[in-house]
């Protein structure tokens, strides 16, 4: 990245600006084609990532003076790359954090905290209208710089994910235990994986149709020496009885804790809630989202149905109505435990992670 | 699909970029070159006709964005400045667009041919390109077509010209074309197309056998394909179209380098595809069929919703059931949206109404108790209350009066006014353009736009609308009043396609004779050409004969015959053995006896049996000379005796082959006549003399 800036600067300003743009452009491009079903072309961590990055390109090239401007600038950034692809959330939530971060560091630079601003009464709330905007207007030499190092952090925060995440998996991956997964994760790959350093244990993928992303996931797990099953959807209630443990990834957790996830997770939820086996979903925090799941149009994402019944059928096809959803919706009785990078927390835990990462005035962009 | 595909373009680019820094191009021909979409395209260039609330060329040229071409040339003619306006205006004009497109226009074009031409005179591409229409909509990923072109080219230096890119679609779907229905052999190995022919509804098809003798031994045979009308060409396709004036359209192209295959030596390769989706818009009915498939989001992820053309107030919300709103639509107490709905911006629904796989533009008004089934409404359309429409499209402006009936397949075209109170029968056609009009501009279609908008008016003022067609408050002409009137039928073959009721029960009989009529017409047109061109040979020959001219010479003027009257090869031979054959009776009148038949012919046969020689080559152009000579002699059948000593002359002069000799005579007989001659003395023989012949020639060889 250190490099990209360097090379940006021995550009004259305004070709800088259409390069950024370009840049957002080609993001936007990918975003829009982003998936056939299989999920993004990128894992959610690149493209949240990718967002972290191009925000921080904004931020040190955009014309701004103040706060409240820059907040703009992103906001307007940010509208426009979650309409692009309104089922990836990631990117709407990274758009949340770096706004959240510019509130920090302006509160910061004013010598107030902003831990005194956010825990407002609901008495405050009622009688103080929007009063925080136009506290952004003041101007600071440091808070373009501040704010840069920030998302760094935060940049920093992000690539150690995975391996935070992977980490606890011996805390909770015993000996000689089946343990259950669905469809391909790469949270929860390498969680397995790291646990099968020390131990010897069972995996059984449900295969996950119609896209089947199981089978790599599968594939993978057994070139790492682990000993694994696929079985096909139907299956899974059947096996469940065998199974010690359900670890499963997940698209995005939801502000009530539920999830929106891959096809067939509600299944594989529903038949470990009727074994009392407990549910384990490694999701790490740029995953969590303010989101609830009653906005129906966005939350759903249909694809081609041709993966249900293949183009190539012919007459049929003229007959009856194909559909070919990518995500379930699980509720959050269903979890057991919510594995992130920052451990491991019951799902009437999130609303106070939420708080923590998220502005409340920012929940929509 | 793309996801897969947007990785391995990735790859690609990084390791095409060792080899050469060339941006992939495309040529984007945004011209129909016919008039399937009459009246409607009167008004409106097909290229830019909405579907889905979004000009059909954004769809190809967000295709080719995302395969990843760099360097677009859009080729307009019929209202070319619609098109420029339009292109300047949307996402691909601007700066930061990774596709840079260039807009070319010209009122010359007539046909994909010259397009071609001029890529070449303009020396635009370099290196391979993608040419499409610009009314593909698709999102198949060519990133591997692409590859395996570029691999063949490299293998192989330059043979391979072209690749076709053909869905998989068994025969049957609704998205695929009557017209361009096609069956295909290729070698299953190579993926060499071998023979290329639209089936135009025909039972029977003929492959010739020459085909499938050398190359591989596995073929295909296939009917399962749908043409997406994409193609990846090499450069030395637009020289080819340069170099063959004649060539019109891909399929004269195609064919041409099939049956020059051994002069030229290019090929045509295929690559077939089960993923994605790509087809032409050629006629209605496939605008219809491709309309609800994108609705039905096959074309994913070029959904209504995904505004991939970036249009601001262009989006819309997906919900179940495939109905998608787009901002500002209000929808009436008790009205329902069934399934596969799209609604445009700014659209109001009345009370009671119910819609079912319709696509409705935006500011659109509908009244209550509004009945629409796969109904194709574009902007600015009015529909008062209690109207009843089924598979129709109703173009911009149009309004509809109270108690309108729209059957199947009905066409409103731009600012038509219908009603109250009609019902319109199935396949109505209303214009504000008098069909009589079109008429008179047939001979210069290609007007400039002011020009014909000039014409229009004048005649609108002059002609009155007709109530009791277009209803007491209505505007407009009926291009179509019944089914009945041949002339009439032709022009909804023309904008809804061949097939006018899908049931397969209606269109076996009728549909089968109808298209084997328009076979006749199309594709042998050229009885006049054939005699003409019979004629000609026989004046070639004759001077050959007189002035002595050498027999290469002969050979060169025939073949430029033979582009001039668009003769196959097949028939060349045929007409060219024919005409030799009867040269005696020609010369010296019907009355000779046969031995001075013979008498005459033999040194002429000597003569020119390097003529004949280069024309028969391959096993199967031996049978086609030999048909021909028992047709003739199965005429003059005084003459029967002869053949035996024509044949024996040929034989000995190894114009023909012996295997061939006795293929034709075991196999040949087709009917009472020809079991006849061949059971003339001489003629047996003959044939026994060969096989003994043969057999001593094999002992030999042991």
């Amino acid at each position: 990245m250190g490099q990209l800036v360097n090379s940006d600067n021995r550009m004259p300003g305004a070709d800088k600006e259409a390069d950024l743009t370009e840049r957002i452009e080609a993001f936007l491009a990918d975003l829009k084609r982003g998936g056939c079903g299989t999920g993004p072309i990128r894992g959610s961590g690149e493209t949240a990532r990718e967002t972290t990055a191009l925000l921080r390109k904004v931020t040190a090239q955009a014309r701004w003076s103040s706060a409240g401007d820059l907040m703009e600038i992103i906001r307007k950034e940010g509208r426009r790359m979650t309409a692009a692809q309104p089922s990836e959330t990631t990117v709407g939530n990274m758009v949340l954090r770096v706004l959240k971060i510019i509130r920090e560091e302006y509160a910061r630079s004013r010598g107030s905290s902003e831990e005194t601003d956010q825990q407002e009464s609901l008495h405050k709330l009622l009688t103080s209208g929007g009063l925080s905007e136009e506290n952004f207007r003041q101007h600071f030499v440091h808070l373009k710089a501040n704010v840069i190092e920030a998302i760094n952090e935060l940049l920093t925060e992000l690539d150690g994910t995975t391996d935070n995440i992977a980490m606890q998996a011996l805390e909770h991956i015993h000996s000689n235990e089946v343990i259950m997964t669905v469809g391909r994760s790469r949270t929860v790959e390498a969680f397995l994986k790291d646990a099968a350093r020390k131990r010897k244990f069972h995996v059984i993928v449900a295969e996950c149709a119609p896209f089947c992303q199981g089978h790599e996931m599968a594939t993978n797990l057994s070139k790492a020496s682990i000993e694994t099953t696929v079985i096909a959807d139907a299956a899974i209630f059947a096996v469940m009885s065998r199974v010690n443990k359900v670890i499963i990834g997940t698209q995005t957790v939801l502000a009530n804790g539920g999830l929106r996830a891959v096809n067939g997770t509600h299944t594989v939820a529903l038949a470990a809630r009727h074994h009392s086996t407990p549910l384990i979903v490694c999701a790490p925090m740029f995953k969590l989202s303010p989101q609830f799941p009653n906005e129906e149009d966005t939350f759903h994402k249909f694809v081609s149905p041709h993966e249900v019944l293949p183009f190539t059928e012919g007459e049929i096809l003229s007959k009856v109505n194909v559909h070919c959803p990518v995500f379930d919706y699980v509720p959050p009785e269903l979890i057991t435990l919510f594995i992130s990078n920052i451990g491991g927390n019951a799902p009437s835990y999130i609303y106070r992670l939420m708080s923590e990462l998220y502005h409340p005035e920012d929940h929509d962009l | 699909m793309s996801s897969r595909g947007g990785k391995q373009k990735k790859g690609n680019v990084t390791s095409e970029q060792e080899e050469e820094e060339q941006p992939l191009q495309a040529v984007l021909v945004a011209d129909s070159f016919n008039r399937r979409f009459f009246p409607i395209s009167k008004d409106q260039p097909r290229a830019l006709l909405p579907l889905g609330n979004v000009a059909m060329i954004d769809y190809t040229l967000e295709f080719l964005t995302s395969t990843g071409v760099q360097e677009t040339f859009v080729f307009c003619c019929w209202m070319s400045n619609k098109i420029k306006d339009h292109l300047l205006k949307s996402k691909w004009c601007r700066p930061t667009s990774p596709n840079v497109v260039h807009i070319i226009t010209s009122d010359l074009y007539r046909s994909l041919g010259d397009v071609l031409r001029d890529v070449d005179a303009k020396n635009l591409v370099r290196n391979d390109f993608i040419l499409v229409y610009g009314d593909v909509v698709s999102n198949i990923d060519v990133s591997q077509a692409l590859q395996e072109h570029r691999h063949r080219r490299k293998v192989d230096k330059n043979i391979s010209v072209m690749t076709m890119v053909f869905k998989e679609s068994s025969p049957g779907h609704k998205s695929r074309c009557e017209e361009d229905d096609v069956i295909v052999a290729m070698d299953s190995k190579s993926k060499r197309v071998l023979h290329y022919q639209k089936t135009q509804g025909l039972k029977k098809l003929q492959f010739p056998m020459n085909i499938f003798q050398h190359g591989s031994d596995e073929f295909e045979i296939r009917h399962d394909l749908l043409d997406c009308h994409i193609s990846i060409c090499s450069p030395q396709v637009a020289e080819l179209f340069t170099d063959n004036f004649d060539y019109q359209t891909r399929n004269d192209f195609v064919r041409g380098i099939l049956v020059n295959e051994e002069i030229l030596g290019n090929q045509i390769h295929l690559y077939v595809t089960q993923d994605g989706y790509g087809a032409r818009v050629s006629n209605l009915q496939m605008y219809d069929s491709v309309s609800s498939d994108m609705v039905r989001r096959w074309v994913y992820p070029l959904t209504p919703e995904a505004n991939f053309t970036d249009q601001q107030g262009q989006g819309c919300t997906h919900s179940r059931h495939n109905v998608y709103r787009g901002a500002e639509v209000s929808l009436g107490h008790g009205s329902q949206m069934e399934e596969n709905v799209l609604i445009g911006r700014d659209t109001s629904i009345g009370a009671n109404c119910h819609i079912s796989n319709s696509v409705i533009g935006n500011n659109c008004t509908i009244g209550d108790n509004v009945v629409l089934d796969r109904a194709h409404m574009w902007n600015n359309v009015h529909i008062s209350s209690n109207v009843e429409i089924h598979q129709s499209v109703v173009c911009d402006g149009a309004v509809v009066k109270e108690a309108v009936h729209l059957n199947k397949q009905c066409v409103l075209a731009y600012n038509v006014v219908i009603g109250p109170n009609l019902s319109l029968p199935d396949g109505t056609v209303v214009s504000m353009h008098h069909p009589e009009e079109e008429e008179e501009d047939d001979d210069d279609e290609f007007l400039s736009d002011d020009q014909e908008v000039g014409h229009s008016k004048d005649k609108t003022r002059q002609k009155a609308f007709n109530p009791a067609e277009v209803g007491p408050e209505g505007k407009g002409y009926i291009w179509k009043a019944s089914m009945n009137d041949t002339e009439d039928e032709e022009l909804a073959q023309c904008l809804w396609g061949l097939v006018l009721n899908p049931d397969p029960e209606s269109d076996s009989e009728s549909e089968a004779s109808e298209e084997s009529q328009d076979r006749s017409r199309s594709v042998s047109p050229e009885i006049d050409d054939v005699n003409a061109f019979q004629l000609e040979v026989l004046g070639t020959l004759q001077r050959g004969l007189e002035e002595n001219i050498v027999c290469d010479n002969l050979v060169l003027e025939i073949n430029s015959l033979k582009y001039a009257y668009n003769i196959t090869l097949k028939e060349v031979m045929q007409i060219l053995t024919r005409v030799v054959l009867e040269y005696p009776f020609q010369q010296q009148g019907t009355q000779l006896t046969t031995l001075q038949y013979t008498g005459s012919l033999l040194p002429l046969l000597k003569t020119w049996s390097p003529v004949f020689k280069n024309y028969i080559k391959r096993a199967q152009d031996h049978l086609d000379c030999l048909s021909a000579v028992e047709e003739l002699f199965l005429e003059q059948d005084t003459h029967q005796t002869a053949m035996v000593k024509v044949l024996m002359k040929m034989y000995q002069l190894e114009i023909l082959e012996e295997e061939a000799i006795l293929k034709w005579f075991s196999t040949g007989a087709t009917n009472d006549k020809s079991r006849q001659l061949r059971k003339n003395q001489g003629l047996q023989k003959f044939i026994q003399w060969l096989k003994e012949a043969e057999d001593e020639s094999s002992e030999e060889g042991e």
